[in-house]
């Protein structure tokens, strides 16, 4: 029970930090519920694991700094408070990055990968090479890119390329076509499931 | 009102019975979304009148749980909503019929 109370603190301190963004009037109200939600999850009897909805709960919180932070950056490039009046407002969507920031992140991403593969492969190179880091990065790169494809299947929209292209960059190239696709290609949060599925 | 497939989903669940009021959390596991999802989205709908919201009562039988606040589509959300749902429908059957059976000559029939 110290697990789900620890969460729980945890959880309402992330609230707290995400409701500094918004405006005194409406930080309170969004402190308030969000705390409340955060309980709904910690006590929710259909998932049967105290791991699992500690989980969940920080999904939770997790998706809310994200979003507000992602909400409150034109705040603080232009005027205060702009972003929070989007959450007041209500927003679509948030705001993909800047193109230079997705680009160097992809790269930077790419480079330690690369770094991570020549390195161990290096590093284990004797005259019986032993198989276990093929064991780790095979169904690592497959797993990667399982999730590149899915995101690419659901998503409504990506930039630049055709779904397909991206699909084929993805395939043909692990894992530069996957990341080249996370940061440049995609254009906004995967969807779910594709528009006009019945609930 | 755009109608995104994260919308759409969230319109379905309020539809299914308009006077009924759902909690965040209870909105999130049913349209399965995410809270970075959800939360801008009722805002957006509240300002636009399609959606009320109202802080529970505090309850004896609650177990001393925190007040939560419940959401429910307003008169003219219900409508805005089953107005969208139908549009949404008419379009996908209509983009699947062309789909499955692409008229001679017709470009783009596959996009």
């Amino acid at each position: 029970m110290s697990g789900g109370l620890s969460v729980q603190r945890i959880g309402e301190r992330i609230i707290r930090s995400s409701c500094h963004r918004f405006p005194p009037d409406v930080a309170a109200d969004r402190c308030r519920e969000w705390t409340a939600e955060l309980s709904a999850i910690l006590d929710d009897a259909s998932i049967r694991s105290s791991f699992l909805r500690a989980l969940r709960a920080l999904a939770f919180c997790a998706g809310i700094a994200r979003t507000t932070w992602q909400l409150s950056r034109p705040a603080r490039a232009g005027s205060r408070n702009a972003g929070s009046e989007q959450w007041r407002t209500g927003a679509p969507r948030a705001r993909p990055g800047a193109m230079a920031v997705r680009v160097a992140v992809g790269l930077a991403a790419y480079l330690v990968v690369a770094g991570v593969v020549i390195g161990t492969t290096v590093l284990t190179a004797d005259p019986r090479p032993s198989p276990w880091p093929w064991l780790l990065f095979v169904p690592l790169a497959i797993g990667f890119d399982a999730y590149c494809l899915r995101d690419i299947v659901r998503a409504t929209d990506v930039r630049y390329l055709r779904k397909w292209v991206w699909a084929l960059i993805c395939l043909a190239q692990v894992p530069l076509g996957g990341i080249l696709y996370l940061t440049i290609g995609r254009a906004g949060p995967a969807q779910p499931a594709p528009p006009g599925t019945p609930s | 009102m755009k109608l995104t497939a994260p919308l759409e989903r969230v319109l379905r669940v309020l539809v299914a019975d308009p006077a009924a009021p759902h909690y965040g959390y209870d909105l999130m596991k049913a349209a399965r979304l995410p809270s970075g999802t959800l939360y801008p989205m009722l805002a957006r709908l509240q300002q636009e009148g399609l959606v009320d919201s109202q802080w529970e009562e505090p309850r004896p039988d609650a177990s001393g749980r925190p007040a939560r606040k419940y959401y429910r589509l307003t008169a003219e959300g219900a409508r805005v909503a089953r107005l969208e749902l139908a549009r949404a429908a008419t379009t996908a059957s209509g983009t699947r019929r062309v789909v499955a059976r692409p008229a001679h000559g017709t470009p783009g029939g596959s996009s």
